[in-house]
This record gives structure tokens, C-alpha cells and sequence, in this order.
């Protein structure tokens, strides 16, 4: 709302390009801006000034079919079982499919196909999605983004309030998605998933991009990071650690299994 | 588009009008509402709608502001003038189709009406947008004592509004999440039939029921565990107390009061 109280900038001079098949993670500190440039992605926000350019197609562009634009892009927002609201699980899954005009068998061949990639059991489908417990919701508000069969998903925070098993099991399933061929954005609170996962960190800093490179490269600022209220992984912490007592290993290093192998060769000598 | 609402929302801000006692704020608007239905005719409301925007001027709310949240009462409004206009028959005939006859006394009663309309949303706003939730519902429990020696459930009462009107902005943002949650899934809110829109709403309403519930179950879980039990014995740590600002205030609407009574007096419309 210009000209209020209410009036912020959520983001400003932002540009950046996501190729295909990329696995793109997104980290800020709270009120980055993180919620809102994802939004942009799929034309729920149109930028003013700016543009958005999806597969080609200017999203902010008047006429524009903005289906065509949600079909490209799938968004599963934050905590996305809070959206679920049909009376069975399939009929959940397939809202996004009947919403894209499709017949009712290719619909049903879709649900099928989204609840087996999230790892629902179809003896669930015809259940309440109010019945699942937490982590089976969130799978299922999953499956109705990608029952749309996008190129795209965008992940705001998807692991946020799981259990340990519940995080590794969804983190996987990302993971296999974007195997799969789709290009994945994530935005992530954990740095850990972050330097695990991602080919790609675009850190936000008050609404504007402050590093937008590898993982590898964005950890090695890790003053700048704690600047922005960020964090590095632990296991940079260590190596950084090991390396200042006179350690060498290298610092690409996020997985613990990858340190301890690094270490374990640099005491052996192996 | 959810954003637009600004019924029931508080404007911060620090200005004397914001610093009144809300009790005072209260009772000056239920007189400033018996003062709009106290003018007779547009003289009145003038004195009136000056008053407000006086008001208005002093809490540093900006007009647009108070404009905009006369957007929700719009329709109603327009109905109550086109009732008004078709309904009143008194008076010489200005405009007249088949049976539709429309006079300038139906002309004037409707205008009266629509005036009247704009001006009690306007000054009952201008309580909600310069009192904070917690305020607004500690004056009206101070006001509601006196009804508790007839077992009235002043405190319960006082607590339901605050959790209310404290719910309003977060339901809100929480509609507009789901929104955008289902348009990302394809949802269209804004095209198609009336039945076909009032359709597309399920796959938002079910999902905010279901979280203002949890919400409620949520926060009610909360207050037992903070030792909440109703309002037997329970100290503030804000105790309200009149000042100078409030006698002024309240001086100021009296004057507004008895100058709709002297033109009621002199016949002045």
C-alpha cells in the first residue's frame, strides 16, 4: 500500500537468470525478500517496476494467460498442507489438473502418477487429507503441485516444522524430482541443505541479491554471511577449524561422510 | 486484493487523538453517532463531517485512508439511496418512466440517507483505526462493569472482541497465503459465472476454517497455560485513567451536540 505506514520494499534492483534442470537454493535472513521473489515466479506477484521472463513469455504482460505461466511453474508455499481442503486425497491432487481444463482420465493417470513420486500409498487416496498425519499432508500438497506436471518447482522452505526422518525422506524426494528433469528453486532457512543440495546459492540480503554463485564459493564469505544473519554449514565450520591447525583439506567440502573421508586421507596419507 | 480492507484495522501512530483514554474514545463516538442521527438535514452533517475531518487531521490519517475503507459499505449504500429515491413519493415530480416517478423530496431523503451512511462508518472508523485492539476492548470492559452486578459476562464478552478483532489482519493474511496457494495450483477467483465464482471459493474457505480452528484450539491451549481463568481478580498493567486531552475531547463533541440542536432549533436543513 504506497503512501501508508503499511508501504515496504520487499525487493529492488534483483536480476538474476535460471537455467534449465538447475537445482537453485535461495537463503536469507527473515524479510529478505526470499517469499516474495519466488511468488514473482509464477506471476502471484507482478514486479512494478521490473519484469519477469518465464520460458520466453514476459509474465507481466497484459493478456498473458496466467495458467499458462502457473503450468510452467509450480509453487508449494510454505507449510502447503494448510491448503488442502477436498474431501479425499485424489480429488486434492487433482485440483490443479481439472483447474488446467484436463479430461477426467488423464487426470486420474496424473494423481497416480504425483501420489507414487511423493511415496502416498494408494490405499490413501481415497482417504481425508485431514486423516494423514503432518508429514503425509505435506506430501500430498506436493503431489498437487506436481500432478501439474510443472518444468519448474519453487520449494518455499519445504522441510520447515518436519521431524529429522520426515526432512532426509522429502529432501530425497527434491532431490529425485529434479533427477527427473525439472528445474528446482528451494528456499531454505538450513545451510546444511543448502551447501548439500544446491548448485546454486542466491543469498538475499534486504531485498537484494548479495551472492548468487556455488555453494563452495558463497560459504567462503562466511563474516558476510553472520553479517546478514546468515550462517555457514557446520562442516565448513570444522574445515575451516581443522585448516587453521594446520589442516588442508578443501573447502568444497558438505557432507560429513566427505570431510571425514578428507581427513582420514590427510592423516593416513592415503 | 484482500489488502483493501482497512474495516477494524488500527492505524499506529502517537497523535493526541490516538492518545485518548479509550473509554473516552468510545462514549465520544457513540455521541458522535448521536449527533449524526441528530442532524436533520445537511447543515448537520457538514458540522459533522467538518468535525471528523478535523479528526481526522489531528490523528494523521490520511483521508485516502478513510476513504478506502468506505469501499466494503459502497453497495450498501447505493441500495439505500436507490430505495430511498424510489420509495419516497413526497414532494413535486422531477423525473418520471412508466411507474418509476421520481421527487425531489425522494431525491433529498435518499441523499440524506447515503450522507448518513458515509458518516457513521466514518466516525466509528475513526475509533478503530486510531485505537489499538487491546485498548478498545479494556475501554469497553471498564464501560461494561457496571452491567456485571446483573451477571452480564462483561470480561468474557470483552475477551472474545480483543481475540476477534486481534484475529482480523491474521486471518486475513492467512486468506490471501491460501489464495495465492490455490491460484499457483490453477484457481481462478475473478472470472465466471456468480455461481462459478462462489464455487472457486471452497478451495479457500475450507482451509481457513480449518486453520482458525486450529488457531482457536491453538490459542486456547496457550491462555490455560498461562493460568488464564476468566477475569475474577485480575489486575492491568495499564490502568486507564482520564486526562485533560479527554475532558477537551469530550467538550469538543458536546459543542458539536448543541450546535445540531440549534440548527434543529432554528430550522435550519
Amino acid at each position: 500500500m504506497p503512501g501508508t505506514p503499511f508501504e515496504t520494499r520487499a525487493l529492488f534492483d534483483v536480476s538474476l537468470s535460471i537455467r534449465d534442470g538447475e537445482f537453485v537454493g535461495v537463503i536469507g535472513h527473515t524479510g529478505s525478500g526470499k517469499s516474495t521473489l519466488i511468488a514473482h515466479l509464477n506471476a502471484l506477484i507482478r514486479p512494478e517496476p521490473g519484469r519477469v521472463i518465464v520460458s520466453g513469455v514476459d509474465v507481466g504482460q497484459k493478456g498473458q494467460s496466467l495458467i499458462e505461466i502457473r503450468r510452467e511453474v509450480g509453487l508449494v508455499f510454505q507449510y502447503p498442507e494448510y491448503q488442502l481442503f477436498e474431501e479425499t486425497v485424489e480429488k486434492d491432487v487433482g485440483y490443479g489438473p481439472r483447474n488446467l481444463g484436463l479430461p477426467d482420465a488423464e487426470v486420474k493417470v496424473r494423481v497416480a502418477e504425483a501420489l507414487s513420486q511423493v511415496g502416498i500409498p494408494e490405499e490413501l487416496s481415497g482417504k481425508s487429507p485431514f486423516e494423514l498425519s503432518g508429514g503425509q499432508k505435506r506430501r500430498v500438497a506436493i503431489a498437487g503441485v506436481l500432478a501439474m506436471r510443472p518444468s519448474t518447482l519453487v520449494l518455499d522452505e519445504p522441510v520447515a516444522g518436519l521431524d529429522p526422518a520426515g526432512r532426509e525422506e522429502l529432501l530425497k524426494l527434491i532431490q529425485d524430482i529434479h533427477k527427473g528433469g525439472v528445474t528446482v528453486i528451494m528456499v531454505t532457512h538450513s545451510m546444511d541443505d543448502a551447501a548439500r543440495l544446491c548448485g546454486r546459492l542466491i543469498v538475499l540480503n534486504r531485498g537484494e541479491v548479495a551472492f548468487d554463485a556455488p555453494p563452495a564459493e558463497v560459504f567462503r564469505h562466511g563474516d558476510e554471511l553472520v553479517e546478514m544473519g546468515l550462517d555457514v554449514p557446520e562442516c565448513v565450520k570444522l574445515v575451516k577449524r581443522l585448516n587453521e591447525c594446520g589442516f588442508h583439506l578443501p573447502d568444497n567440502l558438505f557432507r560429513m561422510e566427505d570431510v571425514e573421508r578428507a581427513i582420514l586421507k590427510e592423516v593416513r596419507g592415503c | 486484493m484482500l489488502k483493501n480492507i482497512t474495516i477494524g484495522q488500527f492505524f499506529p501512530g502517537n497523535s493526541l487523538i490516538h492518545r485518548l483514554d479509550p473509554r473516552a474514545k468510545l462514549m465520544l463516538t457513540v455521541a458522535l453517532i448521536v449527533a449524526v442521527f441528530l442532524s436533520q438535514g445537511f447543515a448537520g452533517f457538514a458540522l459533522v463531517l467538518l468535525f471528523v475531518a478535523m479528526a481526522a487531521r489531528m490523528s494523521r490519517i490520511s483521508l485516502k485512508f478513510l476513504v478506502r475503507g468506505l469501499k466494503p459499505i459502497l453497495y450498501i449504500v447505493i441500495i439505500t439511496f436507490v430505495l430511498n429515491l424510489f420509495f419516497q413519493s413526497e414532494g413535486r415530480v422531477i423525473f418520471r418512466w412508466n411507474f418509476i416517478a421520481v421527487t425531489d423530496g425522494g431525491l433529498r431523503r435518499a441523499a440524506y440517507m447515503a450522507v448518513r451512511l458515509v458518516l457513521l462508518v466514518t466516525s466509528s472508523q475513526l475509533l478503530t483505526l486510531t485505537t489499538s485492539a487491546i485498548s478498545l476492548t479494556d475501554g469497553l470492559e471498564a464501560l461494561m462493569r457496571p452491567l456485571k452486578k446483573i451477571k452480564f459476562p462483561a470480561h468474557e464478552i470483552a475477551m472474545m472482541m480483543s481475540i476477534a478483532l486481534r484475529f482480523i489482519p491474521t486471518l486475513m493474511e492467512e486468506a490471501d497465503k491460501i489464495m495465492k496457494a490455490q491460484m499457483a495450483r490453477g484457481a481462478d477467483f475473478e472470472s465466471g459465472s456468480l455461481f462459478k465464482r462462489a464455487k472457486a471459493m471452497v478451495p479457500l474457505l475450507v482451509p481457513l476454517f480449518v486453520s482458525a480452528f486450529r488457531r482457536a484450539d491453538e490459542l486456547a491451549m496457550a491462555m490455560e497455560a498461562r493460568c488464564y481463568h476468566g477475569g475474577e481478580g485480575r489486575t492491568r498493567m495499564k490502568q486507564l485513567r482520564y486526562g485533560r486531552r479527554d475532558l477537551a475531547a469530550a467538550l469538543a463533541v458536546a459543542l458539536l451536540i448543541a450546535a445540531i440542536a440549534t440548527l434543529n432549533a432554528l430550522g435550519v436543513f
